[in-house]
């Protein structure tokens, strides 16, 4: 379980968060939304430690972690995969990996393998570089590299973002799987709110740095008003 | 006869350039070690390697022996370069250039007037664990020495080491990593501000190594005997690419044996300017470093 | 806003003007060793002002400015020794061409690069300028370097002015000491003019963003290179007055070392400002009163080793915490308190 008390963030003279609080359940995934510049990303920068907020706190497990170095964080099991996916392009598929692991305790042949069983296509390309990668293809190392390290909580900051409507739909299926087989916490940023809401059991909805809405993702979902000013859906 | 003498001594200057020109590459070397992964140029990186030679090699004024005493010399660069990262560019970490320009350069003067305070700057002549007379050919000197063998096949050692550390370590693929994309390295549990300690404390190593093999035999230990070799290196690291180690070896031992040529059929004093122009014309030719693979550079 | 502007470079010569007649004034009535202290500095003074424009306003560094110096001091000689005859000026103006010719020449493949590959640049260029003087031997007199044909001695007019028991010595220390002062009070004029040109606000925006400078449509290289070679022009003014004020010039004098002081003493005066470089000016002339202030109140033999390298020692450790902790320099700092005192008020 992970959340944020009174979370407020500021760059200067911009408020990026506005006393955000929320809760993500363990073994489900909590969709993160809301338009560009809504402060998704400083949210889960926020949480694994790379920016400190001007108040509030984060929780891990009953746990407070505000003040956690983001290494230290990362290896409580938090896992981040940044926007843009953060793929070592200079790096082959297999180094990608063998990073994520380095700083856990697992087996790093076994956690290769099983991150190649997960996505055959990364064991397919293991020595290529990743510059070679497809955009779908990067954004299945960077999970694949997150998970390696058996972690408690997957952030994901937009993995749909760039991709076609096909292989966003598989990611997320796939996602959606991961969270039920390893119970983890998953929170999804997107601001593709469609195809998150569709997997997604919880939603909190930001908008200039505070939640606007914090509920079932069915509810939200259900939700005109929301659907319609927030999360720039269409009723058709 | 006239042309067996030539040829001799065309030998002659090609192997002592490429004996010179290991050391320039190992300079080189501890010169990009540092800039790929902090995105400082160390100008005090010579005057550092100076510095730990000293410390080292006093001992044997208490009767160590020569390598015990080269080992604690690598070993002084070890903690003088990490403990050098920790407390003077730790703090500049996303200034201007300038900063650590300025702070490494005041380095650089504090570094041999404090050597000077404490050792003079008498040089101090520390003889070759192997003879530096050179090898006969048919009644005609090479060239090369036994020591200067050494000198060669130290320093490529000492590059090949770290190629395979980087190349093939956890420790490598994690000091990589914090190179080229030090807030992933986070994200994923990397150490990455010991890395950086670690990767200055490696570099300053790899750098005493090269001070060594200069203040051993006929240059001596002095406080400035490593300011034209740190020029050379930093030469060979741009002609070679900040980015790039094999460039900056390859680059070393090609810079060592044009000075070597102009040393011999021209005059000493036109080295330091020969080495300029190498410089200017191969950044004319390619900014970017002759021996990088992709085409963009921050210069 | 034309009249503001005509009215502060009005503002800006008269300050300029009276402070260098008031110094020059001081030149009659304080003793001849604070004569010779004060041209010490004043080529310092110059040679700071230079690397500034460079560093300050152009985001560039060099270590190697000691090379244009060399430049315009051996200019300065090998003019005086084959054309005697030739006025003080015009043999200083040409030390300065040369110099700048030589600022170009560096300027333009620097343009190239920037930050850490440029200082190294100029680092290379820096050192290979003594040895290359050294061996032009029949030009530049080898190791020993030249002495100078004719220096500057005080006008019989001045000599009238002071009193006839004043040595011929003391009188013609005060005449460099106003010669000096001339030169620097017109380099001051000069780049306070500058800086507030077009040009000097192009530099500054070079510095300050590459991409704001682009967008503008300022030719960037070509602003580089500009900056480059006026800050080689002013550090081979430099190097002439030196070689006149000193009488000779040698190829020692103009090592590595003397790049890193003049970087120094910009950083500790303050980067960018022209109080700063005065600043810097006056802490080398009296650096070695300093330091014999420093030896005799710690009791340091001051030819021992740690004697003969405390000042370095000083210096160095001082640039560093500089740096680290007031990047501005005095400057900054006296600009800092200013600006407390006021909004204290
Ligand atoms: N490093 C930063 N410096 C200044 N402002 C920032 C920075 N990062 C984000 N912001 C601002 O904070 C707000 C939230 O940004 P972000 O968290 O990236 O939004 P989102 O991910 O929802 O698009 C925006 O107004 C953005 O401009
Ligand atoms: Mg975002």
């Amino acid at each position: 379980m992970i959340g944020v008390q009174n979370l407020s963030v500021s760059f200067g003279a911009v408020q990026a968060l506005r006393g955000v609080s929320f809760q993500a359940q363990t073994g489900s995934i909590t969709a993160v939304l809301g338009a560009n510049g809504a402060g998704k990303t400083t949210l889960l920068r926020t949480i694994s430690g790379l920016i400190k907020p001007a108040s509030g706190d984060v929780t891990f497990d009953e746990k407070t972690i505000t003040n956690e170095p983001t290494e230290d964080i990362a290896r409580m099991g938090v896992a981040h995969v940044p926007e843009g996916r953060g793929v070592i392009a200079e790096f082959t598929v297999e180094e990608n990996l063998r990073l994520g692991a380095l700083a856990s305790k697992v087996n790093i042949a076994e956690g290769l393998e099983r991150q190649y069983a997960q996505f055959p296509v990364l064991g397919q390309r293991r020595k290529q570089f990743a510059a070679t990668l497809s955009g779908g293809e990067r954004q299945m190392l960077a999970m694949g590299r997150a998970l390696i390290a058996n972690p408690k909580v997957l952030l994901l900051d937009e993995p749909s973002l760039g991709l076609a409507p096909l292989v966003t739909a598989e990611l997320m299926g796939t996602i959606k799987q991961l969270c039920a087989e390893q119970s983890l916490t998953v929170l999804l940023v997107e601001q593709n709110a469609k195809s998150a809401l569709r997997i997604a059991d919880h939603a909190v909805v930001l908008h200039v740095g505070a939640v606007v809405a914090d509920d079932a993702a069915a509810a939200v979902a259900a939700d005109t008003r929301l659907r319609q000013y927030y999360l720039g859906l269409n009723e058709q | 006869m006239i042309a067996s003498i030539f040829a001799s001594r065309i030998l002659n200057d090609l192997l002592g350039g490429i004996t010179a020109g290991v050391v320039i590459g190992l300079v080189a070397l501890s010169l990009v070690l540092i800039w790929q992964s902090t995105h400082v140029l160390n100008f005090a990186q010579g005057a550092m390697a100076m510095f730990a030679t000293y410390i080292g090699m006093t001992q044997l004024d208490h009767h160590l022996n020569y390598w015990v005493c080269a080992l604690i010399s690598v070993a002084a660069g070890f903690v003088l370069g990490g403990a050098t990262e920790r407390v003077l560019v730790r703090p500049l970490y996303g200034k201007a250039d300038i900063n650590p320009i300025v702070v490494m350069v005041g380095f650089l003067s504090l570094l041999e007037a404090i050597a000077a305070a404490i050792w003079s700057g008498t040089p101090r002549f520390i003889d070759p664990p192997f003879s530096s007379i050179f090898f006969q050919s048919d009644g005609a000197p090479t060239g090369l020495s036994p020591f200067a063998l050494f000198q060669i096949i130290a320093a490529i050692s000492v590059m090949a080491a770290t190629a395979l550390l980087f190349r093939f370590t956890k420790l490598g693929l994690q000091l990589r990593a914090s190179a080229l994309a030090p807030e992933v390295a986070r994200l994923l549990g990397v150490r990455v501000n010991r890395l950086l300690t670690l990767g200055w404390a490696l570099s300053t190593a790899v750098g005493a190594v090269a001070a060594v093999i200069i203040s051993t035999g006929d240059t001596g230990l002095y406080p400035a005997n490593m300011e034209t070799v740190f020029i050379a290196g930093f030469i060979a690291a741009a002609i070679g690419g900040l980015e790039s180690p094999g460039g900056a070896l390859l680059a070393g031992v090609v810079i060592g044996v044009v000075m070597q040529f102009v040393n011999d059929y021209f005059n000493s004093g036109y080295a330091g300017f020969v080495g300029v122009i190498l410089l200017i014309v191969s950044l004319l030719i390619r900014p970017q470093g002759l021996f990088t693979k992709n085409a963009q550079r921050r210069v | 806003m034309n009249f503001l502007r005509q009215n502060t470079t009005t503002r800006r010569l008269v300050v300029t003007v009276s402070s260098i007649v008031a110094l020059m004034g001081l030149t009659f009535v304080v003793p001849p060793i604070t004569n010779s202290t004060l041209t010490r500095g004043a080529a310092i003074v110059i040679a700071i002002l230079g690397l500034n424009f460079l560093t300050g306003w152009s985001g560039q560094v060099s270590i190697g400015h000691a090379g244009f110096m060399a430049f315009g001091a051996f200019g300065t000689a090998i003019l005086l020794k084959h054309f005697s005859s030739l006025p003080i000026a015009a043999t200083m103006l040409l030390a300065t061409a040369l110099s700048a010719l030589a600022g170009l020449l560096v300027g333009i493949p620097a343009t190239r690069l920037s930050g850490p590959y440029l200082a190294g640049m100029t680092l290379a260029f820096g050192a290979a300028v003594p040895p290359l003087i050294q061996n032009l031997s029949s030009l530049t007199g080898g190791p020993a370097g030249l002495q100078l044909e004719t220096i500057p001695t005080a006008p019989s007019w001045l000599r009238s002015l002071r009193h006839d028991t004043t040595s011929l010595i003391t009188v013609n220390a005060q005449w460099l000491a106003m010669f000096s002062l001339l030169v620097v009070g017109v380099a001051v004029m000069l780049m306070s003019n500058l800086h507030a040109s077009r040009t000097g606000r192009a530099m500054r925006l070079v510095r300050d963003n590459d991409v704001a400078a682009e967008l503008v449509g300022l030719n960037l290289p070509r602003t580089r290179v500009l900056a480059f070679t006026i800050s080689a022009a002013y550090a081979g003014l430099a190097g002439s007055l030196m070689a006149f004020t000193k009488g000779s010039v040698s190829p020692q004098d103009f090592l590595v070392g003397l790049s890193i002081t003049i970087l120094s003493l910009m950083v500790l005066g303050g980067i960018g400002t022209i109080s700063g470089a005065i600043l810097g000016g006056v802490i080398y002339a009296y650096s070695d009163n300093f330091l014999s202030w420093l030896t005799n109140s710690t009791g340091i033999d001051p030819y021992s080793n740690l004697g003969s390298n405390l000042k370095t020692i000083f210096f160095g450790g001082l640039l560093i915490v500089t740096m680290l902790t007031a990047p501005r320099g005095i400057s900054g700092l006296i600009s800092k308190v200013f600006a407390k005192v006021r909004t204290s008020r």
